[in-house]
């Protein structure tokens, strides 16, 4: 099953353009959001998940389940290795298998170690992810993660970040009175998820739980282009948790929200049409492959077409709201059959006599 | 809206008042009390008046009599009042009235004007209102300043015997003079209160209450009068409170015993009161409605005529009565009763309205709406009027209509929670969609139409035609049913209140309310085909069933429509038969109205179905038929069994327990008095829970294993000791030992429906030990009796597509739908089914059903629509949902496939 790219390494100079473009109008022609996740291939993408200290063997071994799954999720499916990725657990060990994982302890030293050797390697345009798992606590400004020895602030912490204004950052906070702690980090070309809405959701969230569960298989690619975004992950651990509380017959204790627009106002349902959202979508968790390597020029032509209809698909459903319904869907139809037949070629001419199903 | 709730503000007071003055007079008020109280400590030398104050405030009535009755000087008056008081409390009439008659010197009221009124007081409460209505009226007539309370209690009165119109200037005189700034003590301030209440003015009177019973926390009747209102308007809880308040300074204040059992159901509290008065009208009255609840009619009776020597002019118990006749169709004794009432309280609309609460309450809604018209005919602004009309035209399905008459009410009544309750229901039903079928429409929600109403209509259907065609009768139609997701909504539709216990389904004849099957852990089907069984029988005897005969009829006819269906409570049927519980047969319906708890109502549903069941078994189905036809005429109980059976109702339930004996001889366990009942919700429709088997993990296993043994070694048929040994046994992983003992239970009593059962766990047994055939055939023995089981039949459905049974796949997969129809697995495995097939119109309706419960993955819920779609040959429905599928996901190659092959099959 091959992957479709909409980037060609070798076209980077001209197709940056045209992806910055796609880009936009999935985030309905925003152009302040074009310099922000611009997902080239050249770029890298780093991966930090601080994994804070807990009481109880249930948390304990919760907390470390979901730590080491997304090491190994985004190890095994998107491209991240022992270079990219970084696992601050604990005191730093564990007892039994899973040690080689770890990197140092989730204490003051060991992030701001890890947040200067990331700020020794990282280029302009690289993309790092922050995973916070763990216990939170406090109100308001004074929300700390709860990390070995003295508890860091949201604001020691967007302190400890602003060293890196050249990358694209994600920060997905899922632990309990996350809120408080993640207002702080909100900035520009940020995008940053709470698994919390307000600093009185205090309870531990299940929110990471179904996060995780969205990067693991890709369960989270709605658009089934094979990739998951920062939105898709949000929008599939959000249902996910209201269907949790549903069937556990319970108020739901936690209610997730996202910013990306730099206000500190975090979005409980971010969608592309939404303050909140446009840059979630493009924000990518894995690492952009080049597969046209290889390509014929009738390949390459018709890649271009392909890419060039999937564009003008994103555009007019950002312009939705604009037409009559009926028109609407009636150009709709002519882009995805053009679209659907150009793909139909192209499969035919990289893998003559194959069946095109994916 | 807002409902009539406590107000505990100083500044919600009602009416512009000389607060300044009144500040004033309220502290010296204030003040004496203290004082007086004061001196009660410490002055041995304490007034009679002020002792006997203290007396009858306590409960103390009969010294309190005597002490009053030594008042003298300018407290004799207000002492032969008090004393006057405490008779009339201990229900001693003639003295109360006497005590004060003989000091009014030559019938000169007016000059008498406290004494005059607790004359007229005592005798509207024996049924004198005309001489009453003399009394009160020399002395409003005769002085300029009445007190307060002459003019109210003169205005209630008037009210009473039909001069509304005078009755409210007099009122109104009470309630001006209040908002003059003259009415300061609690005792006026509640009169003033009760002023507004019967002037229709709620809000002031729930007010005026407050301020009179903060003024003085010690004023009985404000309390009382007060938690009267809350009861008025259906607000239980703060009806409750307010009677506990007065019952907590006085708890043999019989006005707040006789309202709390009213509230409550409190037998307790009634024998209570009628120790303290044994002439207690009120007390009397609640006691015979309650008797007559439990279908202890002639028992009523007696109170009824009781009440009707203490006063004939009664007109709860004349209502009852004339309710009672007319529903018996006896018109001469409810013209009688009419004519009584008449006679001194002309047009009344209360008595027009009780009948029609009566004929509600019976399910008797044409008569109901007839009743509640009258009323609203002979006084049109009786605003519980409307409120009855309208609830009892929705139970005819005359929705539009009933919503009409419940606004008019709620417009004039805010404060009647029934109304407001009911009201706020249509808000819920306009988001609800409506469906129909054949024979029925169906209000529901969108999530239900989109998800339940693929299956709910063909079971309708079916339960239609099957049950239509087995009773030789067709319904009027088409019935309404109205599923409510919430069960408040579903309570309030079905009785107006918020609260209706362990139902989920409720039929009145035309109308079945329903709570949603996504909020139930039960066979939703089993309930809907229950339900529609009443519709037949109620529409059969034009809803005169009496309540064992229907549910029994229904309970029965769950087994006749799937073998899995019904109850099978064998053990509570011995346990029952070995302690004497069952009840005669006339006495069936009392299990209903007289249950405790869910398992007691559970039982009364067993019971009615196994006098339905020993009449199909003994005399033959036609028998059952001939008397449910029995009911559609009035008559004797007996002239229907003679009739039906030639025998009388007592030889009919001998023969029903000799019937029972062969029953529990067949049965043949022994059910050990350890052992407590199986317990489940939904009154026998849900899960029954063997409690002491769950218990039985938290023993010492040890220990509780001895136990067991000893038990099967005194008695070899102890079902339950097999069972819990083998919960044991499987826990300890002794899982050789535990099968033989799970066997025998099993062989005990293979029809055990309750949880956990021996299939289950020898099924748990046979998965660990990896034998799965083994645990497949445990399984399918657990559901021929458990029908509640999901997850079971889920392994079952799976099972038989892995061996290609697609009969019984089938079987399984709609095993599991009938116990949650909200869960993707089920309809992703009915799907895959339908496909394997090739019934694609199946597979078109499991996945519109995929898609609107896919929360995660819509592209590919809809490609799959789409998919199914177009092999059912709808390529225009294909094409537009793989357009919204490729709308979010435009390189997904598998929907564009479907969209080109959609295209052709659209240009086809």
């Amino acid at each position: 099953m091959k992957i479709m790219n909409r980037l060609v390494k070798t076209f980077a100079a001209g197709m940056a353009v045209v992806l910055a473009g796609a880009a936009s109008a999935q985030g309905g022609a925003n152009s302040g959001e074009n310099d922000f996740f611009l997902d080239r291939a050249e770029s890298t993408k780093y991966a930090v998940i601080l994994a804070g200290p807990t009481v109880g063997d249930e948390n304990q071994s919760k907390f470390r389940q979901w730590a080491f799954s997304l090491h190994d999720i985004l190890a095994r499916d998107y491209g991240y290795n022992s270079d990219t990725i970084s696992l601050l657990y604990d005191r730093g060990e564990v007892e039994g298998a899973g040690n080689q994982r770890i990197d140092a302890a989730c204490d003051l030293e060991g992030i701001q170690a890890e947040l200067n050797r990331l700020q020794s390697v990282v280029k302009t345009g690289d993309q790092i992810t922050i995973y916070l798992i763990g216990h939170g606590s406090g109100t308001e400004e004074e929300s700390k993660f709860n990390i070995v020895g003295p508890d860091i602030t949201g604001l020691q912490f967007a302190g400890m970040l602003d060293v890196f204004d050249q990358q694209d950052m994600v920060i997905v906070n899922t632990t309990s009175a996350s809120y408080g702690f993640s207002a702080p980090l909100s900035s520009e070309g940020r995008v940053v998820v709470s698994s919390t809405r307000s600093s009185s959701e205090k309870f531990d969230p299940v929110f990471s739980n179904y996060f995780i569960e969205a990067l693991d298989n890709r369960n989270g690619d709605r658009d089934k282009n094979n990739r998951v975004s920062i939105l898709e992950a949000f929008n599939y651990a959000k249902s996910s948790v209201e269907e949790f509380y549903e069937e556990q017959g319970r108020l739901s204790s936690e209610h997730a929200g996202l910013d990306d627009n730099g206000d500190s106002l975090f979005s409980l349902n971010p969608t592309t049409a939404e303050i909140d959202g446009r840059l979630a979508e493009i924000a990518y968790i894995d690492n952009l492959v080049d597969d046209t390597a290889g390509l014929s020029a009738e390949g390459l032509l018709l890649k271009s077409r392909m890419q060039d209809l999937e564009r003008s698909v994103f555009i007019l459903r950002g312009r939705k709201v604009e037409f009559l319904e009926e028109d609407y869907w009636q150009q709709m139809e002519e882009l995805l059959v053009d679209l659907a037949r150009a793909t139909g070629q192209f499969n035919e001419v990289v893998n003559p006599g194959e069946s095109s199903e994916q | 809206m807002k409902s009539l709730t406590r107000v505990n503000q100083v500044n919600n007071k009602p009416m512009a008042r000389k607060n300044s003055i009144a500040s004033v007079f309220l502290l010296a008020s204030l003040a004496f009390n203290v004082s007086a109280q004061n001196s009660g400590q410490t002055n041995t030398g304490e007034s009679p008046l002020f002792r006997g104050e203290q007396l009858l405030m306590t409960g103390s009535y009969a010294a309190a009599t005597d002490i009053f009755q030594m008042a003298d000087g300018l407290d004799r008056n207000e002492g032969l009042v008090g004393a006057s008081k405490a008779f009339a409390m201990m229900g001693n009439y003639q003295e109360a009235m006497s005590v004060v008659e003989s000091a009014i010197e030559m019938d000169e009221y007016a000059r008498f004007p406290l004494l005059s009124t607790q004359l007229a007081e005592v005798k509207r409460a024996v049924g004198e209102s005309k001489e009453a209505l003399v009394v009160l009226e020399s002395v409003v007539a005769g002085l300029a300043e009445p007190p307060v309370r002459t003019l109210v209690q003169y205005g209630s009165l008037l009210d009473f015997v039909g001069q509304k119109q005078i009755a409210f200037s007099i009122l109104d005189q009470a309630v001006q003079r209040y908002n003059n700034g003259l009415v300061f003590a609690s005792e006026d301030v509640a009169m003033v209160a009760l002023a507004s209440w019967l002037m229709g003015n709620f809000h002031d009177a729930n007010s005026l209450f407050n301020e009179a019973t903060r003024a003085n926390p010690n004023n009985l009747e404000a309390h009382s009068l007060w938690a009267d209102l809350f009861l008025e308007k259906y607000n239980a809880s703060d009806a409750e409170r307010s009677y506990q308040e007065a019952l907590d300074i006085n708890g043999r204040y019989v006005p707040a015993l006789v309202g709390m059992a009213n509230v409550v159901g409190d037998e307790r509290a009634l024998q209570r009161a009628l120790a303290v008065n044994p002439n207690s009208v009120p007390a009397m009255e609640t006691y015979g409605q309650l008797l007559m609840l439990n279908g202890r009619e002639e028992e009523a009776q007696e109170y009824f005529e009781r009440v009707l020597a203490l006063n004939p002019e009664s007109l709860k118990t004349l209502s009852v009565l004339a309710s009672s006749a007319a529903l018996e169709e006896r018109i001469a004794e409810y013209e009688g009763y009419l004519a009584q009432v008449e006679s001194f309280s002309p047009n009344n609309p209360v008595f027009l309205g009780n009948v029609a609460d009566s004929f509600g309450n019976n399910y008797l809604f044409d008569q109901a709406v007839e009743f509640a018209r009258a009323a609203i005919a002979a006084d049109s602004q009786y605003w519980q009027g409307y409120t009855l009309l309208g609830s009892n035209l929705i139970r005819l399905g005359e929705e539009e209509e009933g919503k009409r008459n419940l606004e008019i009410g709620y417009e004039n009544d805010p404060f009647n929670v029934m109304t407001s309750n009911m009201l706020k229901v249509f808000d819920t039903l306009e988001t609800y969609r409506t469906q129909e079928s054949e024979h029925f429409k169906v209000h529901m929600s969108e999530n239900d139409a989109d998800i339940l109403w693929p299956y709910l209509e063909p079971l309708l259907e079916e339960s239609w035609d099957t049950l239509t065609a087995k009773y030789g009768y067709e319904p009027e139609g088409p019935i309404l049913i109205e599923v409510f997701e919430k069960s408040e909504d579903f309570a309030v539709r079905s009785v107006g209140l918020p609260d209706i216990g362990p139902l989920v389904g409720i039929c009145f004849g035309k109308v079945i309310t329903l709570i949603s099957p996504d909020t139930l852990s039960a066979n939703w089907q089993e309930i809907v085909w229950h339900e529609f069984m009443h519709v037949i029988t109620l529409q059969m005897t034009g809803n005169r069933m009496p309540r064992w005969l229907s549910e029994g009829i229904s309970v029965y006819e769950e087994r006749e429509g799937r073998p899995y269906w019904g109850r099978s409570q064998g053990l509570d049927l011995v346990r029952a038969a070995e302690q004497d519980k069952l009840l005669h047969v006339a006495d069936l319906n009392s299990g209903f109205s007289g249950a405790q708890n869910s398992a007691d109502l559970g039982f009364a549903y067993f019971q009615s179905y196994l006098v339905v069941d020993f009449i199909a078994d003994e005399y033959g189905f036609e028998k059952l038929v001939e008397l449910v036809d029995q009911y559609a005429l009035i008559k004797d109980e007996e002239e229907r069994f003679d009739e039906v059976f030639d025998q009388s109702l007592g030889q009919f339930d001998t023969a029903f327990r000799n019937w029972i004996d062969r029953r529990v001889a067949e049965i043949n366990v022994y059910v050990h008095t350890e052992d407590v009942p199986d317990e489940g919700d939904g009154h026998g429709h849900g899960v029954r829970e063997n409690s002491s088997a769950i218990l039985a993990e938290l023993y010492n296993n040890a220990s509780l294993k001895q136990h067991m043994r000893a038990r099967i070694e005194e008695n070899d048929r102890d079902f339950q000791a097999y069972l819990q040994l083998g919960i044991v046994l499987f826990k300890e992983e002794s899982f050789f030992e535990a099968k033989q003992y799970l066997n025998q239970a099993y062989e005990l009593l293979p029809s055990y429906t309750g949880y956990p059962s021996p299939p289950l766990v020898l099924s748990q047994i046979y998965e660990q030990e990896g034998n799965r055939d083994a645990q497949l055939q445990q399984l399918e023995l657990l559901l021929e009796n458990l029908q509640h089981d999901y997850a079971s039949a889920i392994i079952l459905a799976e099972a038989a597509l892995e061996e290609n049974n697609f009969e019984r796949a089938g079987y399984y997969i709609d095993r599991a739908i009938q116990v949650d129809p909200y869960r993707s697995d089920v309809h992703q495995l009915k799907a895959n089914y339908a496909e394997t097939i090739g019934d694609s119109q199946l597979a078109v309706t499991e996945y519109e059903v995929l898609l609107k419960l896919e929360i995660n993955d819509p592209a590919e819920a809809q490609t799959n629509l789409a998919e199914a779609y177009l092999n059912n040959g709808q390529a225009l429905q294909a094409k537009e949902n793989i357009l919204r599928a490729l709308e979010t996901a435009p390189s997904y190659q598998r929907a564009q496939r479907i969209l080109l092959q959609s295209i052709d099959g659209d240009s086809d």
